[in-house]
């Protein structure tokens, strides 16, 4: 297993710049969030990631080697793209079945034992028809690839945008016991910040077309905090620091507060400073008053 | 095991592995010499990344409350819940009676009614 490392990535769609220079690494045997608004870009990230797409500039490399046309690197890696079920023609008029017998051609790895535990478990019934699957189920095929094609590097893109809370907690957790068998490397892309904040040992945010961050999600989360109370103690507090998503209300103010390392908060009893989670974080930093 | 508690906003994730696997260990849900989960099992148990669990597994081995068995696991140490007390009633002046003060100062609470009311208590 190696470093999966993106340099200096841009990419275009006509004169719409969506990748402006993507710097990227990732590293063997973690599990990362990648969140960021709808439309930064994360899909399109994460096709050039694995030569589903073109960038205009920049390489993609797997252990130094790069990933264009290069099948020994493709290998490794594994998209698992939601399936579309718009259109009702081409690979969407087929059995689900057929589905998977392609993704077990095309995977070198692919563990059609555990393929098959696997849509046991969530309940797929392989002769469906692809567009007449309801999203749920999409969603646990995607899912299912992805887990089976035991690739090194495994992304999924919004793997849990169809499934109900059950369905999800069923993914998070066959996810962390196959990771903790195989050591794999998954990226995982979600809007669903708060359940899956857990679960990521980094997280990636990215923002205007850029890795606004990339950080060990424990650390990110223990340098960040909410301080409230009167405006003028606030400011005090909170002056020379990183500042985020200023709120007023009267007298009073909160702000959403990064610390660089060595700097630290006063324990004040005049302001209240609260942790913060990995949502409202996201929030305080992409959201629209951030900008 | 119990651990079956949830997780609350207020200190990361990994302190509260540290401090639930503590408490099992002052009620008796934990004996010494006991293997403790694993962190893939404390992973897959509260749906966290096992770098986080082991961090908060670790924090204990330095304090000598656990103690690794190459190849089999994690035990609770010998002496470990007699060591969780002390460092609890080293911490109690800070967490408890610190912020005690503070609020009864806040709402204009002597001293002298302050003891009372623990005498009371």
């Amino acid at each position: 297993m190696a470093n999966l490392e993106c340099s200096a990535i841009t990419k275009r769609f006509g004169k719409k710049e969506v990748l402006k220079g993507i710097d990227l690494t990732i590293e063997p045997g973690k599990i990362y969030g990648l969140v960021g608004r709808n439309g930064v870009g994360k899909t399109t990230l994460l096709s050039v990631m694995t030569a589903q797409a073109a960038s205009n500039e920049g390489t993609v490399t797997y252990d130094g080697q790069p990933v264009w046309e290069n099948r020994d690197a493709l290998d490794h890696l594994c998209f698992s793209r939601e399936l579309n079920t718009m259109t009702s023609f081409g690979p969407n008029n087929q059995k689900i079945k057929e589905y998977f017998r392609l993704a077990a051609l095309y995977y070198p790895n692919w563990d059609q034992a555990y393929a098959d535990e696997l849509m046991k478990r969530f309940g797929i019934n392989t002769k469906q028809i692809v567009c007449k699957m309801s999203k749920g189920m999409l969603s646990m095929v995607t899912i299912t690839i992805g887990l089976a094609s035991k690739a090194d590097i495994t992304i999924l893109d919004e793997p849990v945008a169809g499934l109900d809370v059950v369905a999800r907690e069923d993914f998070y957790k066959e996810l962390l016991e196959e990771q903790g068998r195989t050591g794999r490397t998954f990226i995982i892309s979600t809007h669903i910040i708060e359940e899956a904040a857990d679960l990521f040992e980094e997280v990636i945010i990215m923002k205007d077309g850029k890795v606004f961050l990339q950080e060990n999600t424990v650390d990110f989360l223990e340098r960040a905090a909410h301080v409230t109370g009167l405006e003028e103690e606030v400011d005090r507090v909170t002056e020379g620091l990183e500042i985020y998503h200023e709120e007023k209300m009267g007298r009073s103010k909160g702000v959403t507060v990064l610390l660089k390392e060595g700097q630290t908060l006063p324990r004040s009893g005049e302001v209240t400073i609260q942790p913060i989670s990995l949502q409202n974080l996201f929030v305080a930093l992409c959201g629209r008053d951030s900008e | 095991m119990e651990l079956q508690e949830y997780f609350s906003e207020e200190k990361s994730i990994y302190l509260q592995i540290s401090e639930m696997i503590e408490t099992d260990i002052l009620r008796g849900v934990l004996m010494e010499e006991e293997r403790v989960p694993s962190t893939n099992e404390l992973a897959k148990l509260y749906l966290i990344n096992p770098a986080t669990a082991a961090k908060g597994i670790n924090i204990l081995v330095d304090n000598g409350i656990l103690y690794k068995k190459r190849g089999i696991g994690m035990f609770v140490s010998t002496g470990a819940k007699e060591k969780i007390l002390e460092s609890r009633r080293n911490s109690f002046f800070d967490n408890y009676i610190k912020t005690l003060i503070e609020e009864a100062s806040k709402l204009g609470i002597t001293k002298e009614e302050l003891m009372e009311m623990i005498q009371r208590g």
